[in-house]
């Protein structure tokens, strides 16, 4: 092969310059793959051919042009720096949200976007330890895979355990490849945790959400390891508290969060509000309904969608419930449930005696059907 | 010791005649009574329950000793802790009920959030400054002696409790408390001192005279008798009585059931008695018709006829285990004059009532006994307050335990207070 070869692959091959946002932000959609029902991954490039030098963790910041608006989004790449002549992001679709259902039904190959970028310190690079532990809930696998992808094309016999949660088999984002890299590589494993079974596959594995005890038996010495952990935030704060009950030093405990003081003071913001959005659209789950919640003794009734916790809607419909920690700890705000269902990730502070007896933590429980409160 | 003046209790403990009941004011002084709570309650071990009261992780109960309430919990490991029920933050009282289950401990005044080890892992707007680490809840030992679970809010414990374990221990372990349920409490408030209650159960002195129901299953002759002044009838009772236990002890033992006394109750810091006593009638159980009042046997106990293994602790304490249920009870002083009498029965946790055991059958004979009692305690208390009452002497042949149960008591309170 030469340069002078007119195969344009060749061409994106021979770079040898840097990206570099500054001189050219502009990158081209190369491909749009489908990773599940609801997943897409965008692989972009600049026009002329250049390399992307980034750690694997770390985020670009897009402003994309959606119905003559500038809407700014950051996502982490899910390519890995080993393959640097294209990076890509993975979304998840989530009904009524602007940026996603745009990038699924309309950024196609061909379309340009602005990226910013890379930026962050959620990194294994920054952390550099002999074994891992990523932990990573729905569209929180996207820095994991990064991550995983890049020692696996090292080929560095990196001790890396991958603990996914997911909604149902069919929603785990790059399964084959997970799969495929466990089997080639003996010092990776990949474990999914999943909370219900498919409509074609009946899910063999850990049913339900992330447990320390599921924790414990996927990876026995996760007490020893550098554990990076992504995902909706109530994800993150279950396992927060897992880890810490585990007595885990949470000086190895690493969460993704934006690093606002790396951007231009005048896209701070913007990238504040971005993130907040990115949050909600984070939620795991497939299209996001929506239950009646009635609160039986005050005669109250509200919305609640099925990725917000019942205290949270309760709080922005006015109604204050009692609560404390939030996070499943303390049992404050502990209530009866005479009708419906929930999906709960609460920690330790309700027993199965009495999730049995029909309590729920409201603080951390979703409704999975309407539902009627004692409250 | 002449530059000490001794206190009137220090002179009551010298002054004290062996072989007589004590002063009045051991029944009725309100000083009395806090040195009791002090000394006797505050550094001893106290019974206060069984491992079937908290049988799950998350199960906690809650046992008051004077001033001093107890959450004794199970924790996640399937390990029994106690700590003091008090909140590290502003002082309230944790736990509210006798019983519950529990996620975590919560303190409802502010939510302060304590694991079932005890540590602090949730408390709000504390500061970056504040220290969890430094606000655990404070620990109370615990210890269970095969199922059966002793307290003691001392710093230091008395150190002779696993001697009591070791000699205990194979005598109740047949019986397997850990695979019972609570399946009756009962409750009720004697109107008299502790001392009174304790005292009228270690003799049977009164039995004949007062408890038609328990002289069922029970021999008086257990308890002792004068035998120079029975007739021919009590003469021959007695000797069948005598014949019955050597036999039975015999047979036991070969069983591998362990059935001689023991006797440590005023030789040991933690006093203690045992003996398998041999039951009237049918030989089963505690019941009116002397037959097992449970179907379910107790552990791997083939037989009901194993009479009934009495166990007495110092200083609040008696038990007595069957073959098919387990009687236990626990004194915890309220004031001078009243004091809490707390009953147990205990059958196999997988016993289902009204198919294996009927729960009258099953009461019947202690709910009457402790009723009578009471009401001869309240009698007794009356009496004392007398300003004729003086320290009366116990027989020598039905009331050594008494005078063992005083012994012990002088003894204990002398050790700390000096005589």
């Amino acid at each position: 092969m030469t340069s002078a070869s007119s195969e344009p692959a060749a061409a994106r091959l021979a770079a040898s310059a840097p990206w570099d946002a500054e001189a050219d932000d502009r990158l081209v959609c190369l491909a749009v793959r489908d990773e599940t029902h609801d997943v897409k991954t965008f692989v972009l490039a600049p026009k002329e051919p250049r390399l992307f030098a980034y750690a694997p963790g770390q985020f670009l910041t897009f402003s994309f042009e959606i119905g003559g608006e500038t809407l700014h989004r950051c996502y982490t790449v899910s390519s890995a720096p080993t393959r640097p002549n294209a990076v890509a992001f993975t979304v998840k679709r989530v009904p009524g949200g602007p940026v996603s259902n745009w990038l699924h039904d309309s950024l196609k190959p061909g379309d340009t976007v602005r990226a910013l970028g890379p930026m962050g310190e959620f990194s294994c690079f920054t952390h550099p330890a002999g074994k891992y532990l990523l932990l990573s809930g729905g569209s929180g696998v996207t820095p994991m895979m990064s991550m995983a992808r890049t020692f696996h094309d090292l080929g560095e016999a990196r001790d890396v355990a991958f603990v996914h949660s997911a909604r149902s088999p069919a929603d785990i984002v790059f399964r084959g490849e997970l799969e495929t890299m466990a089997r080639l590589d003996p010092a990776f494993r990949f474990h999914a945790v999943c909370e219900t079974d498919s409509p074609n596959e009946i899910w063999a594995g850990p049913k339900g959400r992330l447990s320390l005890e599921t924790l414990r038996e996927a990876v026995p010495d996760f007490l020893d390891r550098e554990i990076f952990v992504c995902g909706p935030k109530p994800y993150m704060d279950a396992v927060r508290a897992m880890l810490s009950q585990a007595g885990f030093d949470m000086a190895r405990h690493h969460e993704e969060s934006f690093d606002f003081g790396a951007l231009p003071e005048a896209e701070q913001e913007a990238a504040a509000e971005a993130e907040k959005t990115l949050d909600a659209e984070a939620a795991p789950g497939g299209g996001v309904r929506t239950f009646r919640v009635e609160f039986a003794k005050t005669r109250r009734v509200l919305e609640c969608p099925e990725n917000e916790t019942v205290l949270d809607a309760a709080r922005k419909a006015g109604i204050r419930l009692p609560s404390s920690c939030a996070k499943g700890l303390c049992g404050t705000c502990k209530s009866k449930l005479t009708a419906g269902t929930v999906a709960m990730t609460h920690a330790g502070g309700i027993r199965q005696r009495e999730i049995d007896a029909g309590m729920a933590l409201l603080c951390c429980s979703k409704p999975t059907s309407d539902l009627v409160v004692e409250r | 010791m002449l530059d000490v003046t001794p206190t009137p209790l220090q002179r009551l403990l010298r002054e004290r005649r062996p072989g007589y009941t004590l002063a009045a004011p051991f029944y009725l002084s309100p000083e009395v009574f806090e040195a009791d709570m002090a000394v006797i309650f505050g550094r001893h071990w106290i019974y206060v329950g069984v491992e079937p009261d908290v049988p799950e992780a998350g199960d906690v109960m809650v046992v008051e000793i004077g001033k001093t309430s107890v959450a004794i919990v199970r924790d996640d490991d399937n390990e029994i802790r106690a700590f003091h029920n008090v909140c590290r933050h502003r002082g309230a009282r944790l736990v509210h009920e006798e019983k519950s289950t529990v996620g975590n401990l919560v303190c409802r005044y502010h939510s302060w959030t304590y694991d079932l080890t005890g540590n602090l892992i949730h408390a709000e707007h504390m500061g970056p400054d504040f220290k969890r680490g430094c606000h655990g809840l404070k620990p109370v030992h615990v210890r269970s002696l095969a199922g059966l679970l002793f307290i003691c809010l001392a710093d230091e414990p008395p150190a002779d409790f696993d001697e009591m374990a070791a000699k205990l221990g194979p005598y109740i372990e047949p019986h397997n408390v850990r695979d019972t349920k609570v399946a009756f409490q009962k409750d009720i408030i004697e109107p008299g001192n502790w001392k009174l209650t304790m005292e009228n159960n270690r003799e049977c002195y009164h039995c004949g005279a007062n408890h038609p129901e328990l002289t069922v299953p029970l021999f008086a002759y257990g308890f002792g008798f004068a035998p120079e002044e029975m007739d021919a009838h009590d003469r021959a009772q007695a000797e069948r009585y005598g014949c019955l236990l050597k036999t039975r002890h015999g047979e036991w033992e070969a069983e591998g059931l362990p059935s001689k006394e023991i006797d440590e109750l005023d030789t040991m810091i933690t006093g203690f008695r045992t003996e398998r006593l041999p039951l009237d009638g049918e030989g089963e159980s505690h019941t009116l018709d002397t037959k097992a009042a449970c179907k379910r046997l107790l552990g791997n106990l083939t037989s009901a006829k194993l009479g009934g293994l009495s166990v007495w602790t110092q200083p609040n304490s008696w038990h007595h285990f069957l073959g098919d249920h387990i009687v236990t009870f626990s004194v915890l002083p309220l004031d001078a004059e009243r004091s809490l009498l707390r009953t147990k029965w205990l059958v196999h946790k997988d016993a289902v009532e009204g198919v294996d055991y009927d729960l009258a059958n099953l009461t019947g004979v202690w709910e009457a006994t402790n009723d009578q009692d009471s009401e001869l305690v309240g009698i007794c208390q009356q009496g004392v307050a007398s300003p004729a009452y003086e320290p009366g002497p116990y027989s020598p042949h039905t009331e050594m335990l008494v005078e063992k149960f005083c012994n012990w008591y002088v003894g204990r309170m002398a050790a700390h207070l000096g005589r």
